[in-house]
């Protein structure tokens, strides 16, 4: 029996083209572009998204989705950084609670979506609402500063982006995005959780036939999210001078966008990890790159929107060719 | 007590300012009078009074809440505060007050996101007798009888003395070829951040014309269209104006990086809070600032003094956050017991490595 041979180009393949073109374009068109220094902050502004990114991934893929990841992660920096500044906690405990804090709503939304049956979208956005709020009250309603990179509990900048003698700037978060896109990937694709997750998402009812604990593994899909959300709330404290509270709402989108454009199935059962690294850059390089070449952030917006709508286009197109 | 605490500071900080040799140590506006008219004030009901901030995004409102804190239990008054997410939510904030006004409280201090988005609400409040109290933006358009009395610093003048000591710092690289000064507003729409940004732009504008220089406009459009002396075309100074889809620092940053990175850009100034964190922030891995490109921020905070401090930037100018909530209770107070109210003009100074410890500055540079 002969076998269809599957094409190299799969979406991945394609946004990754996308990804090195766009970086051309905009280098072509503005020589500021392409300097080292703004390679390094898109770098800097990335991790946060990336990270949520590959968090999100896992959701998605069953078919759900997390919107409270966005402004969790502000809540769980607030958390982190304000246990710093008003009680003096070492950096590193610190970081243990925002990771511990995202973990938690992460396990939140897991209970409410897979134990008590609400809706992941319903669930999500209460659950962005509390953690908005919680916040807020958690600081008071006022912004916190984590340590900078100068101050004595600054070292955890040093995860991020190192200075050698010569005083050049390594992005040495680039390396945890790359070990950590591996290392789910693995997951996704070689392990009991990744394969789980991809059955509840291409169809739930038989995954539950065929004797999955499928409660069990949508809880901690979402936990998985949550535990990204943590992550990335130490990359934002790295980056952004001050933590505000009431901030967050929308990030989430960029990320679950990112997902999108890399090849995660808007209706779950399929995606990648590198995809999603890839689509999330792709969106961040929109960001970063259009005021380069004159567009306003308003124009960016729009452009990431329809970016979005020729991603999901693929994956409709992807499916009735399939069927 | 506290109040005596806090004229001492005052009075501290008048009599530190006029000590201060550099004519931009001194206070930006004259605060006497519009203070002396609350002397021996006192609350003639336990009043409860609406607070509709801006957000709650920078420590500067954090600082301004401690100063009603003091005045509140210093008239033995209450009041509750709110505000949106971002001080880019603005229907938020126009939801917000309105509900507050309807609260029927003894009056509502608000520091509106946008100045022309509050007008129907103010009409509201006058119609209802709510009195207003403006703090940190004034309301220019303000429905006659709503706003009783408005306390901000002069903002004009706080984006003048920015461009005064920037210009100072730049004019010997004048005169060879075109060159860049950059501006980041956190927007174009509230009536601080368009009289700071303004304020900047024309007195460089001035100065630059004054010494023979041209200077043209480039970026947001409100911006560019109000400067007052700019030409079209070639000039020996670009003015370029930035302004984020949204009023948060790493907006601000992307924003800024744009300007930084280019070649011909010697002096960039942000224009409140988050916009110079969001230049420092894109500083982080240029680290040009302080070096080939002059640096000038606006108010404080823990990033920005630090920047101040170790020479990132030049200089800042600082407005006092907790004289504006102190003076806002007592306005809304006074209003309250039917005095009629002048307008309180509150401190303002330039501030830089030199001067960030002296007795008129360092009360004012919250964390």
């Amino acid at each position: 029996m002969m076998t269809k041979k599957k094409s190299i180009f799969t979406q991945e393949v394609i946004v990754g083209i996308v990804l090195v073109a766009l970086y051309f374009f905009f280098r072509t068109i503005s020589a500021d572009f392409g300097k080292y220094t703004t390679f390094l902050s898109m770098m800097d502004i990335s991790y946060y998204y990336v990270f949520m990114a590959i968090g999100v991934a896992f959701p998605l893929i069953t078919g759900g989705v997390d919107l409270s990841i966005g402004t969790g992660m502000i809540c769980y920096a607030l958390a982190g950084g304000f246990m710093i500044r008003q009680y003096g906690w070492p950096t590193g405990l610190a970081i243990c609670l925002s990771i511990v804090f995202g973990l938690a709503i992460g396990l939140l939304n897991g209970v409410l979506i897979a134990l008590m049956g609400l809706p992941p979208f319903l669930a999500t956005l209460c659950t962005c609402m509390i953690t908005r709020g919680l916040g807020s009250v958690v600081t008071g309603s006022f912004a916190v500063p984590w340590p900078t990179a100068k101050q004595p509990n600054g070292w955890f900048h040093s995860i991020f982006k190192i200075t050698l003698e010569n005083k050049t700037k390594i992005p040495l978060g680039l390396v945890w995005v790359i070990l950590l896109m591996l290392i789910m990937q693995f997951v996704l694709a070689h392990t009991k959780f990744g394969r789980y997750t991809i059955a509840i998402g291409s169809n739930k009812e038989a995954a539950m036939l065929s004797g999955i604990n499928v409660k069990f593994y949508h809880v901690m899909v979402y936990a998985v999210s949550g535990l990204f959300a943590g992550l990335a709330s130490i990359a934002y404290g790295a980056v952004i001078k001050t933590v505000q509270p009431g901030t967050g709402a929308g990030m989430e989108l960029d990320a679950i966008g990112g997902a999108i454009v890399g090849g995660v199935s808007a209706s779950g059962g399929y995606g990648t990890i590198y995809g999603t690294v890839i689509g999330a850059y792709v969106i961040i390089f929109l960001k970063q790159g259009l005021p380069y070449i004159g567009f306003n952030a308003n124009m960016q917006q729009i452009i990431t929107g329809l970016v979005l709508i020729g991603a999901v286009a693929i994956d409709i197109v992807k499916r009735k060719v399939v069927k | 007590m506290m109040k005596k605490a806090l004229a001492v500071i005052m009075s501290a900080a008048l009599v530190g300012s006029l000590a201060c040799a550099p004519v931009f140590a001194e206070n930006l506006s004259d605060t006497s009078e519009g203070i002396a008219q609350f002397d021996g004030l006192t609350a003639n009901e336990p009043y409860d009074f609406q607070i509709v901030v801006k957000s709650f995004q920078s420590t500067y409102w954090q600082a301004a809440l401690q100063g009603m804190d003091q005045a509140k239990d210093e008239l033995g008054v209450t009041y509750s505060a709110q505000g949106p997410a971002s001080e880019s939510d603005i229907a938020d904030q126009v939801n917000m007050l309105n509900s507050a006004i309807n609260g029927a409280p003894a009056g509502v201090g608000l520091a509106a996101c946008d100045t022309s988005s509050v007008l129907e609400s103010l009409q509201t409040a006058a119609d209802n007798g709510v009195p207003i109290v403006a703090f940190d933006t004034g309301i220019a358009d303000a429905p006659e009888g709503s706003v009783v009395c408005t306390v901000v610093t002069d903002n004009v003048a706080a984006g003048e003395v920015a461009a005064v000591n920037l210009y100072e710092a730049i004019k010997d690289q004048l005169g060879d070829g075109t060159v860049r000064i950059g501006e980041i507003n956190q927007d174009n729409y509230a009536l601080n951040i368009q009289q700071r940004g303004l304020g900047f732009i024309n007195k460089i504008i001035e100065l630059a014309n004054a010494d023979g220089y041209s200077v043209a406009m480039e970026g947001n459009e409100y911006y560019v269209n109000e400067a007052v002396g700019a030409v079209e075309g070639d000039a020996d100074i670009i003015l370029e104006v930035r302004v984020p889809a949204q009023t948060t620092v790493d907006m601000c940053s992307t924003e800024a990086g744009t300007i930084l990175d280019k070649e011909d850009t010697i002096a960039v100034f942000g224009s409140n809070q988050t916009a110079a964190e969001g230049l420092l922030v894109a500083n982080d891995n240029r680290e040009v600032l302080g070096d080939t490109i002059v640096g000038v921020g606006f108010d404080a905070g823990t990033s920005i003094k630090a920047a101040v401090e170790d020479g990132t930037f030049l200089g800042a100018v600082t407005q006092s956050p907790l004289m504006m909530g102190y003076y806002c209770i007592y306005a809304l107070t006074a209003a309250a017991n039917g005095q009629e109210l002048i307008d309180v003009p509150t401190d303002g100074y330039w501030y830089d490595a030199s001067n960030m410890d002296d007795e008129a500055i360092a009360p004012n540079l919250y964390d």
